[in-house]
């Protein structure tokens, strides 16, 4: 997973014109080309101390309030022989709400090729589903266990501008017991993670300015040349996976 | 949401489930003063896990025989999964189907369809259909469901739903047919399902309903 390191400045404008997807459906679950989901993420670190810089611009940029955050996530991974592939799919528990929900995440794999390669934020596949709270059981029977977990806790805002676009300012901590949210460890001490995610859907199809409207590379492209220039921010590439096993 | 009851035809021994039972069914509808409404359909998949290594004995008891899920009429965005066997049932939106298609690790290996017409009886919704493979014409059984509008609590519409089946039975039964339609008694409790109704209650009625059927009712060889 590629990060970059951002030094805050108090400009940060999140401007997305989006462009749409094209995707095609396999045969057997799949019932709609609609249901797939591209998303562009941008994903960064923000050291703990500036995170109160960096919740006020985009409430008074994008006129909505932010919402409280606390998730728990869970990783399962197919248990060995299952599949045509190992899979892994991701249990989300909204502990913020007064019954938690749950929803059922699964993450592609990132675009590759020349276009991607010009670029240094993810494009991917991205697919979820509310479910009912005994999924977790449910693919414990199917064959799935548990492989990590985490808690993440901060602040999000949504909102729309022709597709819904997200930005997560969290705290990512582990849990030395198993399901143990109320005694988790820091993974990051002192530094926060900050998630830019914005969805391309067959919906919002012929809205980007972009020479191309079947690239997609270009909105990741045009939303990375606008923290450049509004951020007075130093900007460095590392490689590195950052949701550590607990 | 109201309470409903799904029940399924059993032959008597040595009979076979035709389409001739299906009309007697609905003609009976219309007989008791049903008001046709139009069609319903929903669809059932039976699941078996994908092995990468077919030879391999790793962890094949484990995984279940009985996973399957159902798409109903009345909620088309959502999908229901049940495990009949591990008691399990979970609701999730129609788009767990593209989840579990890119995991790879499950197929579906028999599409069942649920289909024929729906009758309003006052404050009764009747629903009567085939049991067809996807692909095929071969009718596999017969379906029923009935559903009580004005009330929500299971143990509250035992009472009217017991009376209306009785009716049901007996309607039927000047017709002459060799079978019946049977309901299966359930402890939605096992299930973690409370006694207020929902979509989940009809979806593990289905699951056990084609347990049965399969168990216990010959296909027609042509429907």
């Amino acid at each position: 997973m590629v990060l970059f390191h951002l030094l805050v400045s108090t400009e940060i404008l999140f401007f997305c014109r989006l462009i749409t997807v094209s995707v095609c459906c396999a045969e057997g679950f799949v019932r709609s080309e609609e249901d797939n989901s591209m998303e562009c993420v941008v994903q960064g670190i923000i050291e703990t101390q500036h995170v109160e810089a960096l919740e006020i611009l985009p409430q008074g940029l994008c006129g909505v309030q932010r919402e409280r955050l606390r998730v728990h996530e869970l990783t399962l991974k197919s248990l060995p022989n299952l599949g045509v592939v190992p899979s892994e799919v991701r249990l989300l528990c909204d502990l913020d709400q007064p019954e938690p929900t749950w929803t059922v995440k699964h993450v592609g794999g990132s675009m590759r090729g020349a276009g991607a390669d010009q670029i240094s934020v993810m494009v991917r596949t991205m697919i979820q589903s509310k479910v009912s709270k005994n999924a977790l059981r449910m693919f414990y029977s199917l064959g799935y266990k548990l492989d990590h977990e985490l808690l993440k806790v901060g602040f999000a805002f949504h909102f729309q501008r022709n597709a819904h676009i997200s930005v997560s300012v969290s705290s990512v901590s582990k849990m030395p017991k198993i399901h143990a949210i109320d005694e988790t460890v820091p993974v990051t001490p002192g530094m926060q993670i900050v998630n830019v995610t914005a969805s391309a859907t067959p919906e919002n199809y012929g809205l980007c300015t972009c020479r191309n409207r079947l690239n997609p590379w270009e909105l990741c492209r045009q939303l990375l040349r606008l923290l450049h220039l509004l951020c007075r921010m130093e900007v460095v590439l590392h490689c590195k996976k950052f949701e550590a096993k607990s | 949401m109201p309470v409903k009851w799904v029940l399924y035809w059993q032959p008597n021994q040595g009979s076979t489930v035709s389409t001739q039972i299906l009309n007697e069914a609905a003609q009976c509808a219309e007989s008791i003063s049903g008001v046709k409404e139009g069609r319903w359909k929903a669809t059932l998949n039976y699941y078996k896990p994908l092995l990468r290594d077919q030879s391999s004995t790793h962890h094949p008891d484990s995984l279940p025989r009985d996973f399957l899920g159902i798409s109903l009429p009345d909620h088309p965005a959502k999908y229901y999964f049940i495990i009949r066997s591990q008691r399990i049932v979970v609701e999730a939106d129609a788009s767990i189907q593209i989840i579990m298609e890119k995991l790879q690790s499950y197929k579906s290996k028999v599409s069942l369809h649920f289909d024929g017409f729906q009758y309003h009886l006052g404050d009764f919704r009747l629903r009567v259909g085939r049991v067809v493979p996807v692909h095929s014409e071969s009718i596999r059984g017969i379906v029923m469901e009935v559903e009580y509008l004005p009330i929500s609590s299971m143990e509250k519409a035992r009472k009217v739903m017991e009376e209306f089946v009785e009716i049901w039975h007996e309607a039927l039964s000047k017709r002459s047919l060799s079978g019946k339609f049977v309901n299966v008694e359930l402890n939605f409790g096992e299930f973690g399902l409370a006694d207020n109704y929902t979509p989940q209650h009809t979806g593990v009625q289905y699951a056990i309903v084609m347990a049965h059927m399969i168990a216990t009712v010959q296909p027609a060889v042509r429907g």
